[in-house]
């Protein structure tokens, strides 16, 4: 594929934000931010798939993830203690196995990149990128994006199932308390936290 | 080769921004003025006057807001309004970017949209720009998924999803005919976009400004002005899309063009005065029990439509 | 722009992911690795299909269904999040033990 240097330059740039963004997510003290850098790394990679004549696929990538990202930027608001980012915030297990797992996976892809010899049939230039992806999905492929849309179906009713608040038996919470360790009395597990805050309280109360 | 494919539609795109903006404040006057509302100085110049104003007012600072966003996002919302005033075709040939997917990308503006406008509420940490931000998060994927059934709608007869297509494919017929519901339901979602009017929940009147309750000066200007780019890059992409565009007899293209866009602005405008607002959780349910449903019926039609 | 260098952004992107998938404990944090690895995924195949697949229309298809993926993965975390923090009040993984023993 012959292209400019403008190509090139503007290639380069996008790389670096992709990458720099995406290292930024799991280093951001706001869980906000942290969506949303992973947002514009996705715009990034859209924008190179957009370079690569992939132009559905680019633009595709910008509406999927901008409401991914802002559902998710929802769900750090609703769960995670942090999502201003006012308090400096770290929480990782086994990161050293994390970090290596990161570089040797870096290290093994970038290896194939390097030296695998891939064949050289790039895409022809009267090729109608978006045409053909339509024809081949409601075309040939018709099963496989068929079976797509129904795998998401099931995924919305399961999720819907998962995440209501009353099933057939009663609340959808029930299950996954402990009983009590007296009939009617609190879970098993949060007795310990209930004693707490309790504890707490009466240390409060004779305080004054 | 730079020039014409670089600077050139840069060019276009920040003219028809500022012009556009200016056209939007001043018609909204002229339509306040109409229904009695007292005018202070003259309706051309007041839009300047506020602007120059606010220019030389001081930027409020919250407590703790995260303040890249918080500066960013009006930037990025003009941004936005920008790339869909680059998608609107004024001829065959003039256009700033002629991408294959423009009916996509415009979509996709619309999505990023609900990331600016919650960034905006929430980066400024405080209570009512918060609540401002999360309404719209809300009541923004309706609105994305109405429209998208509605452009869909108008794509199929078309063959194809670039708006200069979407424009000749209206020779016989415009697609406000064709498709009697698509315009309505379009003008429904671009009031609801810029949160104008009867819709405008995010920055409403209830919650102090909403969204922009803390802003004040410079980013207030570029807050206001990205709003009024994004209805006139809306009337563009309903110009193109239901009213054929830049057909039209005995005029060049880019006037009618010109002319059909103030005309649903006008619209637009004149429904943003006309209509009382509606409580926010009320228009969720109009917005997915019955209007999400007529853009279904829409669509089917649309097909039917292409397959007669 | 050559296929060695989008691989290579891809192979980044994944490594990163990777690390956020196995290093972070909160569920949305350990999600958002998976997608930054999916994210390479999509990228590479893109690449392929543009520089050594001849244009074949099954690239770009395989992408689209990366995309379902994505979404139902995304779907089906959020919902056992919510299930987990509704019987829990937790959002971290090693809150989830039960299927330890």
């Amino acid at each position: 594929m012959n292209h400019g240097i403008g190509i090139d330059i503007t290639f380069l740039s996008l790389a670096t934000l992709a990458v720099v963004t995406g290292w930024r997510v799991f280093r951001t003290d706001s869980m906000v931010r942290a969506s949303f850098f992973l947002l514009v790394s996705f715009i990034a990679v859209g924008v190179i798939m957009i370079l690569l004549a992939a132009e559905y696929l680019g633009v595709a990538m910008f509406f999927m993830m901008a409401v991914e990202m802002t559902v998710m930027a929802l769900f750090m608001v609703m769960f995670m203690m942090n999502p201003a980012g006012l308090n400096p915030m770290n929480m990782v297990h086994q990161e050293r196995i994390a970090i290596g797992a990161g570089i040797v996976g870096f290290l093994v892809l970038g290896a194939m990149a390097l030296l695998a010899a891939f064949p050289d049939q790039p895409v022809s230039a009267d090729l109608e990128p978006v045409r053909s992806l339509g024809n081949e999905m409601l075309g040939d492929s018709m099963l496989i994006f068929e079976s797509a849309g129904i795998v998401l179906l099931t995924t919305m009713i399961g999720v819907v199932v998962l995440s209501s608040h009353r099933g057939r038996y009663g609340a959808a919470a029930v299950g996954s308390l402990p009983p009590g360790l007296e009939p009617g009395g609190d879970p098993a597990g949060k007795l310990e936290e209930d004693e707490e805050e309790e504890s707490g309280g009466h240390q409060h109360h004779h305080h004054h | 080769m730079l020039l014409s494919e670089l600077f050139l539609p840069v060019l276009m795109v920040m003219f028809m921004l500022t012009v556009g903006a200016y056209v939007v404040a001043v018609l909204d006057r002229l339509i306040a003025g109409a229904f009695g509302a007292p005018q202070a100085g003259r309706v051309w110049l007041a839009p300047m006057a506020r602007g120059a104003w606010l220019m030389t007012q001081h930027a409020n600072a919250t407590e703790a807001p995260d303040w890249q966003a918080w500066r960013l996002a009006p930037a990025l919302y003009l941004a936005l309004a920008a790339i869909g005033l680059a998608v609107v075709p004024w001829s065959e040939s003039l256009v700033a970017t002629d991408l294959v997917t423009s009916v996509v990308l415009w979509g996709s503006v619309e999505a990023l949209a609900t990331v600016v406008i919650f960034l905006h509420g929430w980066s400024a940490n405080a209570l009512l720009a918060l609540i401002g931000g999360y309404r719209y998060v809300a009541l923004g994927l309706s609105y994305i998924l109405i429209s998208m059934f509605v452009l869909i709608g108008v794509a199929l007869p078309a063959e194809s999803l670039q708006f200069t297509q979407v424009v000749a494919s209206q020779e016989a017929l415009w697609n406000v005919i064709r498709q009697p519901l698509g315009l309505p339901l379009f003008l429904i979602v671009g009031l609801g976009m810029t949160f104008w009017g009867p819709l405008n929940l995010a920055d409403s009147k209830d919650l102090a400004g909403g969204t922009a309750s803390e802003i004040s000066g410079p980013p207030r200007l570029v807050w206001d002005v990205a709003r009024a780019a994004m209805l006139v890059a809306f009337s563009g992409v309903a110009a193109s899309a239901f009213l054929g565009g830049w057909m039209g007899p005995w005029l060049p293209g880019p006037l009618w063009m010109a002319i059909k866009m103030l005309a649903v602005l006008l619209v637009l405008l004149l429904l943003g005065r006309v209509l009382p607002r509606i409580a926010p959780e009320r228009c969720v349910t109009l917005m997915w029990v019955v209007l999400l449903p007529l853009s279904f019926i829409d669509l089917v039609w649309a097909g039917i439509g292409a397959l007669l | 722009m050559t296929l060695t260098t989008l691989l290579l952004l891809a192979a980044a992107l994944i490594g990163i992911g990777i690390y956020g998938a196995l290093s972070q404990q909160s569920f949305v944090m350990l999600m958002m690795g998976l997608e930054l690895i999916l994210n390479g995924v999509m990228l590479a195949a893109v690449a392929f299909w543009a520089f050594s697949g001849a244009g074949a229309p099954e690239g770009q298809l395989l992408t689209i269904i990366v995309m379902a993926v994505m979404a139902i993965e995304m779907a089906m975390g959020f919902a056992l999040v919510v299930a987990v923090f509704r019987g829990k009040q937790a959002d971290m993984t090693e809150s989830l033990t039960g299927l330890k023993h």
